[in-house]
């Protein structure tokens, strides 16, 4: 996969020249209208959808055997569930903002890149909600727990508790993201209802266009709706990690408390989001021919991104270490100390390496538009962000206020196979996205060649 | 550089007079009242110029960015932000009363000997680093700000060649990243450590977007006493003006999102060494002027900005910047007040407002406004052989039609 680009692909052109309104449908549709599955996508799903069988084989011995099966324990009360959880929903962010943040700045060269950000977040999402939803041992009662609906006994969710705002953020977060999605999609199940080749096809497509026929009516709403929806999702990029952070920022646990963490916690998810989609896009463009659509100057500018928020990410650390010493507090200096050198600290300094050191070559030009590099760096991203959430959760809880209940963790042989098992479903449903529905925006594509462009002439 | 192509405006032709009048009159007769009270001088002069050096640094900040980011919002303003930048070296000399001052205001000066905590930090907070620091930043912040403007003078002489935009692109990366960490390590030197005991690990972020705010702010203002002459003219156009609007909403919104994010963490937190911090800003006088900060730095100007008109019409919008403006100097008050007071951690702070408190803003300000006309007036004011503004302009309707 790695090129050397013989122009700078910071300047080139977002859409590859030569293509025409139609050959852009033609070849984004071809994808999903093909009669022919090819093989790789078959292989590919099968693999994905037998890993996927973990999260069901985990989800039955966990409500069989209680969470027990987990390396949770006092004192690290959260373990694989929180980090994950975490750490997924950290992953959905690039979706939200490439698609909602970099349209209203007009960044043209989101649209090819946009449609499959989206799916990534909602299928992120879905792995995420996993974690709290099962973490609570009796799922079918949570509902009771979690949601305030006036009920006879008068119990009621501790609002002052980020818990339970995260509960709000998340499924706020997921609806309007499932329905930006969706109404991103209307003209493009149009699309594919005329061109589908049998009847059940036009069907189904076309119960998913809404009747959509491209009128200049529905251009016209079409845009406003996307538009609102684009200023609705804005600040659930921010929201959304902002409260995650506060689950741990609002308690007094030192490694916890920090004030940096709103900022820094939503730079991570940019961050982690990025690379995800850097790991979709890569392998994408080259195994269907995508290299039109996402140039290399999308993958340019993907990676500039994930330099600038890695080195926000950077800043946090930064400060998080300078201030446990500035603040002089035997338990802040105590907690820094311990999570560089004590029993975690290979973690901490992987962490290190993975999100500050490598992500740093980026600066190079010749390394960031290597795109085997590139992803090979957006791998060892979504490797390093793990591992922040893992130091930042078992590293403050395991030794904290009290030394005789100090503990270890590690998580069990379910945590894994929990954890493992969603990255299955994650690339499960990729896959049966990329062949069910169009991976990039046919109708945007076209809003993006040369032709589209209106000359106006002031007379 | 001749600007023989781009006079300088009247107006801006007598300010540079006004504002040295005024700058020089202000300071004079607070270096009277440092006769009679030189501490309180040291205060207000430290807290007016905490607040107006802020100016010049976001401005490196976002010349910096624009470099980066392109667009035309940052080419339309690329001279305000080269101008500002070079007031740095002027700034420097403006710090000295505070550099020779310092032990007079800062209590890491003279702490008490049972103070541990002071005690702990002696190693960063001590009178020679401190001012090594001080030096160190104004030499490195100076230095970037040559280089930009010298090589925004190559621009104009022979055109961006790749060679120039590729130097451009590299410094800014580089700087950016410098700048963000010096300017956090500025702010906990000038700033946080009035009250040694406290810390805050986003209060270098708080800084920055303050300064930011500030800096779109002066630059809106100003420019809406150009837009009508030449050059500006020729270029300005609405959806520009709408850019800086949103710009100008956008770092409001995120100066209320890294305090609401400080203050919800501590008070939730309510641990002994956080939250003295907010009980001398949140009870008696000092609690009302932050409930006023609340509401006329963020919620009456979020209400109004939220209308596309005020965003898009300068003479709507430069009467907002200058309120904000105004509202970085008052709430900038409000965080570095209690210290300078000595209040750290008594429950209900004394509100004191000096008349230097007052005039130490106003004298440092015109002064500052004073060095930046003089160097904006040596250059063309806007960028020569720049794409954004050249190929665009040739087509477009201006703002004011």
């Amino acid at each position: 996969m790695a090129s050397t680009p013989h122009l700078d692909p910071a300047s080139a052109p977002i859409i590859a020249p030569g293509h025409t309104f139609s050959s852009v449908t033609d070849k984004i549709a071809s994808i999903v209208l093909a009669r022919r599955t090819p093989l790789h996508w078959f292989l590919g799903f099968t693999i994905a959808f037998s890993v996927a069988q973990l999260v069901l084989l985990t989800i039955v011995r966990l409500l069989f055997w209680g969470i027990g099966s987990w390396g949770v324990t006092v004192p690290i009360g959260w373990g694989f569930d929180i980090i994950n959880f975490v750490w997924w929903i950290g992953i959905g962010h690039a979706g939200t903002l490439i698609s909602a943040i970099l349209l209203l700045l007009k960044q043209e060269w989101r649209t090819s890149i946009n449609r499959f950000a989206e799916a990534m977040t909602l299928f992120a999402v879905v792995c995420a909600a996993q974690y709290p939803l099962f973490h609570t041992g009796r799922p079918w009662i949570a509902a009771y727990w979690l949601l305030p609906y006036p009920n006879t006994m008068g119990l009621w969710p501790n609002f002052r508790s980020p818990l339970i705002w995260d509960v709000f953020a998340v499924t706020t977060y997921a609806s309007v993201s499932a329905v930006f999605w969706y109404v991103g999609l209307i003209p493009d199940f149009a699309t594919l209802r005329d061109r589908a080749k049998n009847k059940l096809m036009a069907m189904v497509y076309g119960i998913g266009s809404m009747g959509w026929r491209g009128s200049a009516r529905h251009w016209h709403n079409y845009e406003s709706a996307y538009l609102l929806l684009a200023g609705l999702a804005t600040p659930l990029v921010v929201s959304v990690h902002t409260v995650v952070s506060f689950d741990f920022a609002v308690g007094v646990l030192p490694g916890w408390h920090a004030t940096i963490f709103p900022p820094y916690f939503v730079a991570g998810a940019i961050y982690a989001g990025f690379a995800m989609v850097l790991t979709l896009a890569i392998p994408l463009r080259a195994w269907y021919g995508l290299k039109d659509f996402i140039t290399d100057r999308h993958l340019d500018n993907m990676a500039k991104v994930m330099l600038a928020t890695g080195l926000i990410v950077a800043y946090g650390y930064a400060m998080e270490a300078f201030f446990a010493w500035y603040s002089a507090s035997s338990w802040e200096i105590f907690m820094i100390r311990n999570r560089m050198f004590g029993p975690y600290g290979h973690m901490y300094w992987a962490l290190i390496l993975c999100n500050v050191v490598a992500p740093n070559t980026l600066w190079v030009p010749r390394l960031r538009h290597s795109h085997a590099w590139l992803f090979f760096i957006s791998l060892v991203v979504s490797v390093g962000m793990w591992l922040e959430r893992y130091v930042i959760i078992v590293t403050s809880l395991h030794r904290d206020f009290l030394p005789s209940s100090w503990g270890m963790y590690q998580g069990t042989v379910w945590d894994w196979s929990f954890f493992i098992g969603t990255i299955g479903l994650f690339v499960t449903l990729l896959y049966l996205f990329v062949r069910f529905l169009p991976a990039i925006s046919m109708f945007e594509m076209k809003t993006i060649l040369p032709g589209a462009r209106v000359e106006e002439h002031h007379s | 550089m001749t600007n023989a192509t781009h006079p300088v405006p009247p107006a801006l032709e007598r300010m540079l007079t006004s504002t040295l009048g005024l700058g020089l009159a202000a300071l004079a007769v607070c270096g009277l009242g440092a006769l009679s009270s030189p501490d309180q001088f040291l205060r207000s002069y430290l807290f007016a110029f905490f607040f107006w050096v802020s100016v010049p640094i976001g401005s490196l900040g976002l010349l910096m960015l624009q470099h980066l980011t392109g667009g035309r919002w940052g080419a339309l303003l690329r001279r305000f932000f080269e101008a500002w930048s070079r007031t740095l070296p002027a700034a420097f000399v403006l710090f000295l009363p505070v550099l020779l001052g310092y032990a007079k205001i800062y209590p890491w000066a003279h702490p008490p000997a049972d103070d541990k905590i002071i005690a702990h930090k002696a190693l960063y907070l001590n009178g020679t680093a401190w001012a090594g620091r001080a030096i160190f930043f104004f030499a490195l912040w100076s230095l970037f700000a040559w280089l930009f403007s010298k090589w925004s003078a190559e621009q104009d002489r022979d055109g961006l060649t790749p060679g120039l935009s590729s130097r451009f692109q590299a410094l800014a990366g580089g700087g950016l990243v410098t700048l963000v960490l010096t300017v956090t390590f500025a702010s906990i030197d000038w700033g946080m450590s009035l009250n040694p005991h406290w810390f805050s690990t986003i209060y270098g972020v708080i800084y920055l977007v303050g300064a930011v705010l500030a800096t779109m702010a002066v630059c809106i203002v100003v420019l809406s006493r150009m837009a009508h002459e030449e050059p500006f003219l020729h270029v300005m156009r609405k959806d520009t003006v709408h850019d800086l609007g949103k710009l100008l909403f956008a770092f409001n919104m995120l100066w209320a999102y890294m305090n609401l994010s400080q203050f919800l963490i501590i008070w939730s937190g309510n641990l002994p060494e956080e939250i003295p911090y907010y009980l001398a800003r949140i009870n008696g006088a000092w609690g009302a002027l932050g409930l006023f900060v609340v509401l006329f730095h963020f919620v009456v100007p979020y209400a109004i900005l939220l209308s596309r008109d005020v965003k898009r019409t300068l003479r709507l919008l430069a009467p907002m910047a200058a309120w904000l403006l105004l509202m970085r100097l008052v709430d900038t008050y409000w965080t570095l007040g209690p210290d300078l007071a000595g209040h750290h951690g008594s429950e209900a702070a004394a509100f004191h407002l000096h008349w230097m408190d007052v005039l130490a803003p106003v004298g440092l300000g015109a002064l500052f406004v004073h060095l930046f006309l003089r160097q904006l007036k040596s250059r063309p004011l806007v960028p020569q052989h720049e794409a954004e503004l050249q190929t665009e302009a040739a087509h477009a309707a201006p703002a004011h039609a």
